[in-house]
């Protein structure tokens, strides 16, 4: 196990250096650049040469790429041209943020997908099977802006329940102090995830449920709950699990219509803007905080995958 | 209980009946706690319109993804937005201000540090007179405080955004202290002083050099600022400074201001709050205690809010006007801002295809007649912006605007639009489209550099992101068709349009583009005086299409020169009829939603704003 961690954890930093490589010469190969849309209309041509000059534009690709990799090894992830501040603090500052609604919105959706695809499954093909499979579908088509509007007009407006922006503090506990705000951008981030989750638990129980190991053990005179509920819906999960160690970028990234719509500048808002203004310091590190999120949630999934299932235990072995 | 299931594992119905509720109750526990936890809570808006009811404070949405940035006065790259320049008005009273307050450009004592201007020896010399201000640490405001703002932006002229070559500083021989409230300005050439003291000296904000004069945080307060490498030192420590947002409510730099407010807060996520000034003296103080600039991520997210009655000052999306009245309803009035400002297409001469095409008159006439700019203006932004004859802001009234471009040299006519290019040398091909098939300088052939076969087919790169923009260029390709006129359409975001429609040479690749827009909130906003000098001059840093006309270029010296307003109406109605760019309609910089009961707003098509003269009429 120890010798696939450090093997793993090679391969990732492997891979997070060719994504900055990739994300890299992609920015730079992009016509323009930034300088007149940072300095407006009304720079002239010698600004922008000063520009391009201070941020290292007029160097080859190369001796920028190794510029920027010398400061990323000194924690210097460089200024947003845009924000005037620098990308490390934007990070901080907005990371926590995504993951809190990301992470609620997914807790959400598993605190409801997972009783409700089980549900589906045992109910197969039954009326309420069919209304809950169309409900789910209806949720997962549902455009996510319109999602949004909709439920601002109903408890925002309609009936003034509910702010219809995200709370504005800077810190967890600032948001958490006003939850009320919180409650519409996580309900619409849950809806879509929540359909696509119940989908997916809804067809791995039933696949196991066709398993020989159902048939042993009520064979053997188990209770079908602790049929369904452990021994179902723990094999049920592994793949779940796994599934959601690859969700772990999507928690980073964020969900940039959610944080448009509900006034809630995170990650994903922040990479979005950015990349409209060429704001490449930001760009980078966006991509950098993502992509070592995703080898580490992949890595993460394998590693839990590992402890719920020994089949996959011996594999890594 | 022991249960057999068929294949498949459908169990029994006694269990089918039990295993909904808990997936029910866990839907419902999970929503259901949500929506509870949230309702305890109360709404933060409703709790921003309460508090703002009471008089105390007034909210006002800043534009779309607009994050306030930086809070000194010499703006470096990147830190020029208008949002920007309007709060640090508020804290540090710029030398000279102009609005339209008064219904026409003017400048506004009130709001400015300059008590008077005097003009002397053929305009080269500039005598200005300071109010009686003074700054919250009790020292009065002086001639020293506009000279080391000077002193700052002479030897730091390269970070300065609004350099430009030849003009100020570079314009200033020398700079005189006569006394602590008059200083004097010897100028290198004799100027219009309309442009000098509206473009020039507005740049100028007098800084508290008491406290500002500093190397380091440690460092004693000096006149460092006297010699060049001082005031570089000083400069880059105010800059640097300037850097770190989370720190400007709570810097003591930024505490020594002599505006009507003094800065409450800043946050990083661009949440500014200007509270009353106790110690601001002067003739222009704040009514109301506190005013809140709230950042916004998106149109939608402004509207959401505004909709909710939880802005005092909001705008509304252009999309969304048709609810207007809903919003009128919960006691909003309707206004557009409209800036002093054209908006335009430019067209690209040097363009390897079309450049030799676009460089006919009769061309440029021909597509400008087949624009129709009052019924874009209805339809596509219904009725929010207005139409643009020349490179003159047609309103507010001026004396800069002359007659022809006034009266619209080429109003809609597509037919004669048709007739002109037939008259030229130009026929309907079998593909639909103008071609020319007549090759020459002749009268009626297609003009020099025209080849026979060139297809009047136009690509236009456009800005993406909003729906009138996408829907105004539909239109033009319908009207444009209707004259045989090829027009195709395609979208980037802002940054990217901004960046490719560059000046360039035929040869190069970037030259590929021909027509561009970048004007979805206006192409251009001018300074009080709109010359117009780097727009469509051969040299001008902004004249992207590389216009060459040196008739133009005279009337631009001309105008920046001469004190006769007269020199501007010249060429404003040369460019007018010249079409150096395809003239577009200009919509409103936004249309705002304010409260009923907030009073004193004035929508400067400057883009400043005068918060001080704010007030609620209940308050």
């Amino acid at each position: 196990m120890g010798r696939f961690v450090v093997h793993r954890a090679a391969q990732a930093a492997v891979v997070v250096v060719l994504v900055t490589v990739v994300t890299f010469l992609l920015l730079h190969a992009l016509p323009g650049g930034p300088a007149r849309g940072i300095l407006g209309l009304k720079a002239t041509r010698i600004q922008i040469e000063q520009f391009d000059k201070a941020n290292g534009f007029d160097e080859s690709l190369p001796q920028q790429y190794w510029s920027y990799l010398v400061r990323l090894l000194h924690g210097n992830l460089g200024t947003s041209y845009k924000l005037n501040q620098s990308v490390s603090s934007l990070l901080v500052e907005r990371v926590p943020k995504t993951l809190l609604l990301t992470a609620m919105s997914t807790a959400v959706a598993l605190f409801v997908a997972v009783p409700l695809g089980v549900w589906q499954a045992l109910h197969r093909h039954r009326v309420g099977d069919h209304v809950t499979s169309s409900l789910a579908l209806i949720g997962y088509a549902t455009p996510t802006f319109f999602l949004a509007l909709v439920l601002v007009i109903v408890f925002a407006e309609k009936w003034p329940l509910l702010p219809p922006e995200a709370p504005q503090g800077t810190s967890i506990s600032s948001l958490l102090a006003h939850f009320s705000g919180l409650v519409l951008p996580i309900v619409t981030g849950a809806v879509t995830t929540l359909a696509a989750f119940s989908r997916y638990v809804r067809s791995s129980v039933l696949d196991n449920l066709a398993e020989d190991y159902v048939r042993t053990a009520r064979a053997k005179g188990v209770s079908e709950r602790r049929v369904v509920w452990i021994h179902v819906l723990r094999n049920s999960l592994t793949s779940l699990v796994a599934l959601l160690g690859y969700y772990l970028p999507v928690l980073f990234g964020g969900a940039v219509v959610v944080e448009s719509i509900y006034n809630y500048p995170g990650v994903g808002l922040l990479f979005w803007n950015a990349a409209q203004q060429s704001d490449y310091p930001v760009l980078l590190g966006v991509v950098l905080v993502i992509s070592v999120a995703t080898v580490v949630g992949s890595l993460a999934a394998d590693l839990a995958q590992a402890a719920i299932d020994p089949r996959v235990r011996g594999a890594l072995r | 209980m022991r249960t057999t299931a068929p294949a498949g594992g459908v169990p029994r119905r006694a269990e089918r009946r039990r295993r909904p509720s808990t997936a029910q109750l866990a839907a419902a526990l999970g929503t259901g706690a949500l929506l509870l936890g949230g309702l305890g809570a109360g709404s933060a808006t409703a709790a921003r319109a309460a508090h703002a009811s009471r008089g105390a404070t007034v909210t006002f949405a800043e534009p779309p993804d607009a994050t306030p940035n930086a809070i000194f006065p010499i703006a470096t790259a990147g830190n020029t937005a208008a949002y920007n320049s309007a709060i640090q008005a508020e804290l540090y009273v710029p030398l000279t201000f102009y609005d339209a307050t008064s219904g026409k450009l003017a400048f506004d004592q009130r709001a400015s540090v300059a008590k008077s201007i005097v003009y002397s020896d053929g305009d080269k010399t500039v005598t200005v007179t300071l109010e009686k201000l003074k700054w919250s640490d009790g020292t009065p405001v002086t001639s020293r405080d506009v000279q080391f703002f000077f002193n700052l932006v002479k030897a730091n002229k390269d970070k300065w955004a609004n350099y430009v070559a030849g003009q100020f500083p570079d314009n200033v021989a020398t700079f005189t202290i006569v006394n602590p409230s008059t200083f004097r300005l010897r100028l290198t050439t004799s100027v219009n002083p309309l442009w000098f003291s509206g473009n020039e000296l507005s740049l100028v904000t007098p800084l508290p050099q008491q406290a500002w004069d500093v190397e380091s945080a440690s460092g004693k307060v000096g006149n460092y600022d006297l010699t060049t490498s001082g005031a570089k030192a000083v400069f880059d420590y105010l800059n640097g400074q300037d850097n770190h947002l989370a720190t400007f409510g709570t810097n003591k730099l930024w505490k020594v201001t002599d505006g009507p407010f003094t800065l409450g807060s800043w946050t990083t996520g661009g949440a500014v709050t200007l509270e009353k000034s106790s110690t601001y003296d002067g003739p222009d103080a704040a009514h109301l205690s506190s005013v809140q600039l709230l950042p916004f991520t998106s149109a939608d997210a402004e509207f959401n809010v505004l909709r909710s009655g939880g802005l005092d000052y909001g705008y509304v999306p252009t999309s969304d006007l048709s609810q207007s009245k809903f919003l009128e309803s919960k006691g909003y009035t309707i206004k557009p801002w409209n800036g002093w400002a054209i908006n335009y297409s430019p067209y690209n001469f040097n363009n390897p295809v079309l450049g030799s095409t676009l460089k006919q008159l009769y061309v440029r006439q021909a597509l400008q007649m087949a624009i129709d700019q009052p019924a874009i203006s209805k339809a596509v932004w219904q009725g929010e912006a207005a139409p643009v004859y020349g490179p003159v802001p047609q309103s507010p009234p001026s004396p800069y605007l002359s007659a022809t471009q006034k009266a619209n040299p080429y109003p809609f006519n597509p037919s004669k639009a048709k007739r002109l290019l037939e008259s030229h040398g130009w026929k309907i091909g079998t593909n639909g489209l103008m071609t020319c098939k007549s090759a020459g300088t002749g009268a009626s052939q297609c003009g020099a550099g025209v080849k026979a076969g060139t297809v009047l087919d136009l690509h236009m790169l456009s800005e993406s992101g909003s729906t009138q923009t996408t829907n105004q260029m539909e239109v033009m390709q319908s009207e444009l068709a209707s004259i045989g006129v090829g027009f195709q359409a395609s979208y980037a975001p802002l940054n990217t349009v901004l960046s490719e429609t560059a000046q360039c040479k035929p040869t190069q690749a970037s030259c590929s583009w021909q027509m561009s827009f970048f004007g979805t909130q206006g192409s251009w906003y001018f300074s009080p005086s709109p010359n117009g000098d780097p727009l469509f001059a051969s040299t001008g840093s902004a004249n992207f299409g590389s216009y060459d006309s040196p008739v133009a270029d005279k009337l631009a010296v001309a105008a920046t020169t001469s004190s006769n307003p007269a020199a501007l109406r010249a060429w404003s109605a040369y460019l007018a009829v010249q079409l150096p760019a395809m003239w577009l309609p200009l919509p409103a910089y936004q249309v705002s939603a304010i409260k009923d009961n907030l009073k004193g707003v004035s929508q400067d098509p400057l883009a400043g704003q005068t918060i001080q003269r704010w007030y609620l009429a209940n308050g």
